[in-house]
């Protein structure tokens, strides 16, 4: 928000300051000057005023307050003295508050002359951003940037009746704004109305109806304090926001509602002249009450972790216009009325905090409470999946918790969470699977690269029967390599992380992945997750030329599987014995079946099973193939004679040609 | 055939391999040497007395010794010579792996934070109203609960629903302050890294999604000054530099006294320059001292124990540190990028 150097100067006799002092003093204790700038013979300053401090700050007055209370200097505010003359205004109209408005009043003031405004309230309206209109109009504005209070005015003759009311539109009722443009309203927007039609949208901008304009000779003036809700919905709605909007959005004290109609009727007099008429009218039905909050001194010492004196926090408090009445190291304050932000004791400590500069609060180390710090298993355990994924040669990728409409297409709509109102439609649902947006990184890595390795750790958002689930997964995905580099990966993480090998059972229908070539990930009988080929029409759709395979484990079966100290097995003495093995076997038959076969036949003398060759080919009968395999026998006990290993290989040979078209070729 | 004579032939011939530079003719004075003079003076030695044999052939026998040795390293080096390879081809490629580098800047975080008894916490991205607000001292109409800032979830009637069923993706890690500390009991030291969400247009310093590192202390007397002191040290291991701090007010629902932290730039040495926009100091934190309503949401005594509370945004610490200039590279999953971590 932007102000005057020279209106804020206008409080004080002393001399303020250099502006870029100011800005320096006002950054450490109040709040952040984002520029400085020098218009005509004034300065800006622009303050960033947080909306705590809206209440008394988004005025000219509230930030002279703070000078003073930082610098020390004196502050006065500007004397107020009004005469009245004439009727009474109740005789001429009534207010009418039907709802949404804490407090309503109106001065009238006849015989004005309506004219330019003497040049220093234009300049200073200028350098606050404000276009000057007329002596009336400015006025009512330099009063708001004065005190933060909006006010209006309206030209008395234009309007219709005896009688303002303030109430809620009605559908479809229209209205002419100041700015010549017209606005449909709704039920939730508040009116200043008189008998016959809208004469401005409360608090928000006033109608063109009653406009001051050069004839205008009687003029109603307008303070009032309308619920902050109502206005910032109605600004919304409308898409209108103004000075006056902002400043009742963020919600100020009824008791400026009046301080400010004075200030104004007597600065309306000064500009143009008139006659104030007798009497206000003042629509007040709750008075705003005193807040009171005590507090010991030691409360105090111990937040800041210093020791304040008790003269010190006294001079702060009162330099910000709090009361005071102490008994002993007891504070008693009363809460100055504009200080909405103030309730309880934290507030007043930070105010003593601030004014009395944290710059003045020397570093202390805590002291150390001996609380054995529990560890974060699932950060462990990510950090190592991380490391070992890493080490297998794979890049981290991070990628947006969000998906597209078209996206969502590969998916259950029941099962995916849609976003209220996403920035863009690229950001309508929430992730259901890390997969997608990392096959979208490796279709834009082949411009580069032909070979690509990615895998991310993060969460994933599913919806069940209408409640809505969360869940940590971890993710690979593979461009330019085949299924088994995927599997080889899967099994070295697998094998680092739980110790375990995994098994890999044939599935089909999974989001994204190719209906023929998934499989499910178990360990223990549990499915930890898929792995499989991207989808072909996913893989069309995306242009992605190389081959693309995809793993998601679920993290917390993957925690569930754990091992942190690995159990050693005994290095065997005795010599192992090998032998080779070629089983023939139908083309569609799936290597972990013989090898169930062979491994069960084998007992505890086979070691070992490694499949050195699989050979498809002219040698062969059509139809079939040939699974080579080494065979490892060794005993914890003794050496193993030929009979032994010879009778062990005749009953697993024996089984595998038990099964119907299966042969073994020794 | 005398004793001298020998020594004087070894004599000529280490001489002659000394000054002799060239590794052929040092091959061709042992040739020579062996050649000629060996066997003139094995010759030689033929004619001497029995007695004077033995001596005579010991001493000869060591001359023979010494000129085979030197004519086998000259072979040694000439063929050491012909060994000659490129140093400078370039090695082979090993692919090594990457950590993403909010990562690598997390697990800093974290450590500088073990040191000083923290724990590492977590919560739910896809969080409810009543975490990420309420319960943070926001009242029920603040204005960012109805901002487009905030991605809520699309649920119907939302309106009448209560808040601890009205979900949205966390605006902070502050709610897993309150989630942390209604399990448990005070003292609490706490980190809480992670993912947070803002609804906005993104661009070069904005994304619809970034980190934040939150952290909590809480117990009896905890105080201002010791914010400045954890915090001081936090930062000046961070940066790896001797840091000052700079607390200035500013205003969140859910601390009380809250203030910004500004860390002198270690870039510049407070010099001025563009990371701190010539000001000498980089905007780096929020924090304040925990709001007592925030204390009571998660159950703990506000008048018996107090903390502070601070929120750091992880992008733009590793943007300064690591020199990137556009966030959206942190979530493009580009190689080129993350090859370079």
């Amino acid at each position: 928000m932007k102000f005057s150097y020279n209106f804020l100067q206008s409080f004080f006799k002393e001399k303020l300051p250099s502006p870029e002092e100011l800005g320096e003093i006002l950054m450490m204790h109040f709040f952040e000057v984002e520029e400085v700038k020098k218009i005509e013979e004034d300065y800006v300053l622009d303050i960033d005023i947080l909306s705590n401090r809206a209440g008394d700050c988004f005025s000219h007055t509230g930030v002279a307050r703070e000078i003073a209370a930082i610098t020390g200097m004196k502050f006065e505010e500007p004397e107020v003295k009004i005469k009245e003359k004439g009727e009474d205004i109740a005789e001429r109209i009534e207010v009418d508050v039907r709802s949404a408005c804490k407090r309503y009043m109106l001065r009238a003031v006849d015989n004005v002359t309506v004219k330019s405004s003497p040049i220093y309230i234009q300049k200073r309206l200028r350098a606050c951003g404000v276009n000057p209109i007329n002596n009336i109009v400015d006025a009512a504005n330099y009063v708001m940037l004065e005190t933060g209070q909006p006010l209006h005015v309206f030209d008395a003759d234009k309007i219709e009746g005896e009688k303002i009311s303030v109430r809620y539109a009605r559908k479809r009722e229209k209205i002419v704004t100041l700015d010549e443009k017209r606005h449909e309203l709704n039920d939730n927007i508040l009116l200043i109305a008189d008998e016959l039609s809208p004469l401005g949208i409360a608090g928000i901008k006033g109608g063109i109806v009653p406009e001051i304009d050069k004839e205008t000779k009687r003029v109603y003036i307008e303070s009032a304090n309308f619920d902050s809700v109502t206005i910032r919905r109605g600004s919304n709605d409308l898409k209108i926001r103004t000075d006056a909007s902002l400043r009742f959005e963020h919600g100020l004290s009824t008791e400026f509602t009046k301080i400010a109609l004075d200030r104004v009727v007597q600065l309306i007099t000064e500009v143009a002249g008139g006659d104030l008429l007798k009497g206000v009218i003042d629509y007040y039905p709750e008075k705003e009450k005193e807040k009171e909050i005590n507090f010991d001194i030691d409360e105090l010492r111990k937040v800041l972790g210093t020791e304040i004196s008790i003269k010190e926090v006294e001079k702060i408090l009162r330099a910000l216009d709090f009361k005071i009445q102490r008994g002993g190291s007891k504070f008693f304050v009363t809460v100055p009325f504009f200080r909405v932000d103030v309730s309880i004791k934290e507030d007043v400590f930070e105010e003593i905090g601030r004014i009395y500069g944290y710059e003045n609060i020397k570093p202390i180390v805590p002291e150390k409470e001996i609380v054995p710090a529990e560890e974060n298993i699932d950060l462990f355990i990510a950090n190592e999946c991380k490391d070992i994924l890493k080490n297998t040669g794979l890049n981290e990728a991070y990628s947006y918790s969000f998906i597209n409409e078209e996206a969502s297409l590969y998916f259950k709509k029941d099962e995916l969470i849609e976003m209220e109102k996403p920035v863009s439609l690229e950001f309508k649902y929430l992730r259901p699977s890390l997969l997608l947006n990392l096959f979208k990184f490796l279709a834009e890595n082949e411009k580069n690269y032909s070979h690509a390795s990615l895998f991310e750790i993060g969460s994933i958002f599913k919806r069940k029967e209408g409640v809505f689930f969360e869940e940590k997964v971890i993710s690979v995905v593979l461009l330019g390599d085949d299924f088994y580099r995927a599997k080889g990966v899967v099994d070295v993480f697998l094998k680092n992380i739980t110790g375990e090998t995994a098994i890999y059972k044939k599935k089909d229908g999974v989001s994204l992945l190719d209906y023929n070539k998934t499989a499910d990930v178990v360990i223990n009988n549990v499915v930890v997750g898929v792995i499989g080929e991207i989808c072909p029409k996913l893989k069309k759709h995306m242009k992605i030329k190389g081959s693309v395979f995809g793993v998601e484990l679920s993290f917390e079966k993957i925690k569930s599987f754990y091992k942190e100290t690995k159990t050693y097995e005994e290095i065997l003495r005795f010599p192992p014995v090998l032998r080779d093995l070629a089983v023939l076997v139908p083309e569609k038959t799936e290597y972990e079946e013989v090898l169930k076969k062979m491994t069960k036949e084998g007992g505890s003398l086979l070691r070992r099973i490694e499949l050195f060759d699989t050979y498809e080919g002219k040698e062969i009968p059509q139809g079939t193939k040939s699974f080579a395999f080494r065979l490892i026998f060794q005993s914890k006990s003794k050496t193993l004679s030929s009979e032994e290993v010879n009778k062990t290989q005749e009953k697993i040979i024996e089984t595998l040609e038990a099964t119907p078209e299966w042969k073994v070729r020794k | 055939m005398k004793l001298v004579d020998i020594e004087k032939v070894k004599d000529n011939f280490l001489q002659e391999i000394e000054k002799e530079k060239s590794l052929e003719k040092k091959k061709k004075i042992c040739k020579k040497y062996i050649e000629e003079e060996l066997s003139s003076v094995f010759s030689l030695l033929k004619n001497a007395s029995a007695k004077e044999k033995a001596e005579l052939g010991r001493v000869a026998n060591e001359l023979r010794g010494i000129i085979l040795k030197t004519q086998e390293e000259m072979k040694e080096k000439a063929k050491e010579k012909d060994d000659w390879f490129d140093v400078t081809l370039p090695g082979n490629k090993i692919e090594v792996g990457t950590l993403h580098p909010l990562t690598d800047l997390r697990r800093r975080c974290e450590s500088i934070f073990l040191k000083m008894g923290f724990v590492v916490a977590d919560g739910p991205e896809l969080e409810n109203e009543w975490y990420n607000f309420d319960a943070l001292n926001f009242r029920p109409d603040h204005p960012v609960r109805e901002m487009q800032d905030t991605l809520f979830v699309k649920q119907k009637e939302r309106g009448s629903l209560e808040s601890k069923n009205k979900f949205l993706m966390r605006t902070h890690t502050s709610p897993v302050q309150v989630r942390y500390m209604e399990k448990r009991k005070p003292p609490f030291r706490v980190i809480v890294p992670g993912r947070v969400f803002r609804n906005e247009a993104t661009d070069s310093s904005h994304e619809i999604n970034f980190y934040q590192l939150e952290g909590l202390m809480v117990g009896e007397g905890v105080s201002i000054a010791n914010f400045k002191s954890v915090i001081g040290y936090f930062l000046g291991e961070l940066f790896n530099a001797e840091v000052k701090l700079r607390l200035r007010p500013s205003y969140f629902p859910f601390t009380e006294p809250s203030f910004e932290v500004d860390v002198s730039c270690s870039i510049c040495k407070m010099k001025g320059c563009s990371v701190c926009q010539q000001t000498g100091w980089i905007e780096i934190m929020g924090a304040g001292m925990v709001h007592p309503n925030v204390l009571e949401s998660a159950k703990v005594d506000s008048e018996k124990y107090s903390g502070f509370a601070f929120g750091c945004g992880l992008d733009r610490i590793a943007m300064i540190e690591n020199k990137i200039n556009d966030i959206r590279l942190f979530y493009g999953g580009d190689l080129r990028f993350l090859k370079q971590f």
